[in-house]
Formats: structure tokens, sequence, C-alpha cells
């Protein structure tokens, strides 16, 4: 799904904030992405997502190699791909609904299917009453599902989320992980950038651990005894 | 996941109900207006400049056609040495030059004028009942027309001719007066054809700059739109649906009020005896011409929101 092979960012002629960076995503993974505050991991994301192309290394997603691949044909590539944002920018000049209903516009799916996706979509993250209102007026954890809303809505193969329980309490954090996992057992893969432990340790799945730009990769628990017992 | 109650602020603030959807706000601005107005201005302008352009164009056209093929054979009143002629010696020279008129095959008709036509052309210079025979001597004048198609060779040879049978007498071909005019005419339709490209040009930049200042403050937006998989294409629409929108409004404004300054023009030299101006009446061309301004001007519009857009998106990866 994803591979990066000695993959280097650097802003400008600033210092690497990512260096040498080696990792794989088999599909239907799902890993945290964790480490302290600056290590890059909103850096690594933008890179998962091409916002930015790396300085260095070789990036392949979809089986594709992205240093080769012309501008345009990075656009199904994004197609393919759901972000949840930190700050979840959404688009306060459209209800709810519109800014969910996007990315199907985008790739122009027909207006009937929208409108049956989305309604759905919305009542299942618990926004149903809420299609038409602007999402400023909205709390920060709604705000939040409409965004989470938004990057499932098209079905993505690959699904990015960066610190996407910041703004919701425990309780919500967790169903939404459960909402993750559901998706992840329909096939999506998972990248999770957080901070939050508790949450990285009820849900037992591998974490990349960024810090000072350099990646590590640790096993779950739940894998490692899984791998153990196969031993015995 | 249970369903959050509707909140009281929801139930009357931020409800979008029928409202059309952009998906860049790009009518939520102020200089929305501004970009407008100097459309308005711009497309005045060139109807103005269109306006200029097409009566220049009729008025060499009316000063051409009433000249082409025209003479004027002039028989002058006094002798080389300042002898007044008499009116028997004047009769019998314009005898002789019609004489020779009337047998020559380049010349299809001719028309002596009367004291009274050529008091007539001179009286807006010199005052009407002024002249009288004895106090101001008239030149004689033959208004000849020639054949379609004659040429230079064959009017020199009847200027000869008419030099040895009249002394003194001049065959006015219009040609020189008529070069200077048209060149003259020609250089001013130049200068409202750099008008109407400078209005152009106007528009574009301005439209260029109103999407790049668009553009810079919608710039998370747009790039949001980018990682969501929005082709450039697609991005490109939102600016180029506004500036088309933005054009029309301004461009049909600016042209009709343009209309009704050509309309008061109109009226104004209609009420004046201009003779060398033609009279004011709107061809097929112009009607043409003023009524697609504001398409040509939105769709420069479109051109420019389109490809300041694709420039900004070529840098995003």
């Amino acid at each position: 799904m994803i591979r990066f092979e000695h993959v280097g960012l650097r802003y400008g002629i600033g210092p690497e904030v990512l260096s040498d960076i080696n990792f794989t995503l088999a599909p239907g993974s799902f890993h945290f992405l964790t480490g302290p505050s600056g290590a890059g991991k909103t850096s690594l994301m933008n890179l998962m997502y091409l916002g930015r192309l790396p300085t260095r290394g070789l990036v392949t997603m979809f089986g594709q190699n992205i240093n080769k691949m012309k501008r345009e044909d990075m656009v199904a590539i994004r197609q393919r791909i759901g972000v949840v944002f930190q700050d979840f920018r959404l688009l306060n000049h459209m209800s709810t609904f519109d800014n969910v209903a996007l990315p199907l516009r985008i790739v122009g799916k027909p207006e009937k299917e929208i409108q049956s996706n989305v309604s759905e979509l919305l009542e299942w993250v618990g926004l149903g009453e809420h299609m038409n209102v602007l999402p400023n007026t909205m709390s920060g954890g709604q705000q939040q599902r409409i965004a989470i809303a938004r990057a499932v809505v098209t079905r993505p193969r690959l699904l990015l989320a960066d610190e996407p329980t910041g703004n919701l309490d425990d309780e919500i954090g967790e169903r939404l992980l459960s909402l993750f996992e559901q998706l992840n057992r329909m096939g999506t893969t998972l990248v999770i950038a957080t901070h939050n432990q508790m949450l990285m340790d009820k849900f037992p799945h591998p974490r990349l651990i960024l810090s000072k730009g350099i990646l590590t990769i640790e096993e779950s628990k739940f894998n490692l005894r899984k791998k153990l017992e196969g031993l015995f | 996941m249970k369903v959050v109650p509707l909140q009281k602020k929801e139930k009357v603030l931020g409800k979008v109900y029928g409202k059309r959807r952009y998906d860049l706000p790009l009518n939520n601005n102020e200089n929305t207006r501004f970009l407008v107005i100097l459309i308005a201005l711009m497309s005045f302008l060139a109807t103005l400049g269109l306006s200029g352009f097409f009566t220049l164009g009729a008025m060499a056209e009316r000063w051409t056609s009433g000249l082409k093929n025209n003479l004027t054979l002039e028989i002058p009143a006094e002798t080389k040495e300042g002898r007044l002629l008499s009116a028997e010696e004047m009769t019998s020279l314009t005898q002789a030059a019609v004489s020779i008129l009337s047998s020559y095959p380049a010349v299809e008709s001719h028309t002596v004028m009367s004291r009274e036509d050529i008091q007539k052309l001179v009286e807006p210079w010199l005052g009407e009942g002024t002249l009288s025979a004895a106090a101001f001597p008239l030149p004689g004048l033959i208004s000849v027309k020639t054949k379609p198609g004659t040429e230079r060779k064959s009017l020199e040879a009847l200027t000869e001719k008419i030099h040895s049978a009249v002394a003194g007498a001049r065959l006015d071909t219009h040609e020189s007066w008529l070069r200077d005019v048209l060149r003259f005419t020609g250089a001013l339709q130049f200068a409202a054809t750099l008008l109407l490209a400078t209005i152009a040009l106007t528009t574009i930049i301005a439209v260029a700059g109103a999407v790049n200042a668009r553009l810079s403050v919608h710039r998370a937006d747009v790039e949001l739109l980018h990682l969501m998989g929005a082709t450039d294409r697609y991005i490109s629409r939102q600016f180029q649906r506004h500036a088309l929108l933005l054009g029309l409004a301004g461009s049909a404004a600016g042209v009709a009020a343009g209309s009704l300054g050509l309309l008061a023009i109109g009226w104004m030299t209609g009420e004046m005896d201009v003779n060398l101006l033609p009279q004011h009446r709107l061809s097929l061309p112009q009607i043409i011409s003023t009524a697609t301004t504001p398409l040509i001007i939105a769709l420069l519009a479109v051109m420019a929101a389109r490809q300041t857009v694709l420039q900004a998106l070529a840098k995003m990866p």
C-alpha cells in the first residue's frame, strides 16, 4: 500500500525534518503514528497524503512510484486517500451536508447517490439533525465528526487521521476508534497520528514512532502475543 | 452513536437551506463589487471605442463614395496677368471645356454649375447675400463624373486637353485631399483599435489580479480541494464561473451605459447641422459587435481567471 525508502524531507534550505524514513504499510493494516510534538508527524502525514513531495528517497503508493509520477496522475492517488486534518479544515460557508458531500462531488458522483450516502453517513456519526447547519456554529467534537465523515465518505483505501481524538472526550474518542476499526475491517488501511497513550494501549495496533525526524516501528503487544502463541 | 440534540443557537444560526452551493466562498468578498465596477467602466469605454471605430469608418466611406469618380473643373475668373474675364469670355471658355468633356470617352456626365450654385458653395465662408457679380468675381465650375475604373493616365490626358483649350483651367481630382483624410481617419481607427486592445488588456490584468487576491485569501480551501483529489480544471472552474458571472454583470451594465451615452451623442449630433459627419445610425456590424461586447469581456475574464488559477495550481505538487 505505502512504502517509504530512505525518505527525507526538508523545508526550503532548513535542516531535514524527516531523515531516512523507511517503512512499509500492508493493505488493510492499522497503524498509530506517534511521537513527541515537533517530531515530524504532520510532515510525515503530509508526505503520505501527497501534500508535499519528499526531498530525497523513494515513495511508493498503491504500487506506483510517486517520484516518477506526473502531476496530473497524482489526482487518482489522492482520490483514494481520506484525510482527517488536525484542524479539521472544514469549509465554513457550506452546510455540514455539503462539506461531507464535497469529495463525492469532486469525483463526479451523481447527486442522487450523494444525497443518500451523505445522509446515511451523517446519521451514522450522529449528525443527522445537523445537515443544514454551518460547521462554525457547531462544537469542536461535532466539527471533528464532520471532518471524519468527509474523510470516509468516498470509502478510501487509505485513511490518514491527524490527532482525530484531540478535541473529543475519552468516551467519544474510543467510539471513534471503534468506528475506525470498523472501517479497517472493511478493508481500509489506516494511519492514525495521536499522542493519546491510553487510546493506543486500549487499541493494540503497531506504532510508527517518530522522534527527531527518525522513525522506528513497534509491533503491538497483541501482535507480539499472537506471534509468540504461534511459536509454541 | 448517540444523536446529539439540536442546540438552540443552531435553530437560528447557520442554517443554509436552499442556498446555491459554491465550493469556494468567492462571493463573500468586498473586492467583488470593485471588479464589477471596473469591468463596467472598461465595457463602457469599449462601447464608445467601438462606436468611434465604426463612425470613423462610416465617415471615410461617406467621403470616399461622395468623391469617387467625381472631378471638379475650375475655370479661373481672371487671366494669368490678373485681368478679370468678362461674362462673355467666361461663357466661351466654359463652352470650350464642355465640348471637350462631352466628347471624352472616360467622362460619364458633367454639369455646369450655375452662379447661384457657386454662391451657395461659398456662402458658409463669406456670409449669405454678401456676394454680387461685380463685388466678387466667381470662377466657373463644372462638376464632372467619370466612368468607373477610369485610369489616372486617362485623367492626365483629359487635363492636358482642357489646358490646351482653356488656359489656367484646373481639374481637381480631390485625390490628395482624399488621401490625407483617409490617412487621418485610418490613424484614428488605429487609435480606437489600440484603445480596445488596452481595454482588453486592462480587463485581463484586473481579473488576474483579483483572482490572485482570491487565491491568496482562499489558499487553504484551494489546497484542501487539491488534496481531496480535485483536478486543476475542477478548481479553476470555480473561479471561471465566478469570473463569468462578474464579467457578464459588469460588462452588461457598462455596455448598457455606453449605449445610452451613444444615444445621447446621436441626439446631440442630430441637432447639429454638420454635413461632414455621417448620420449617426447604427450599422449591422456595430450592432453585432456592441451586443457581443459583454460576451467577449466575460470570455476574457474567464480566460484570465482560468490561466491565473492554473498557473497557481501548477506550483502545488
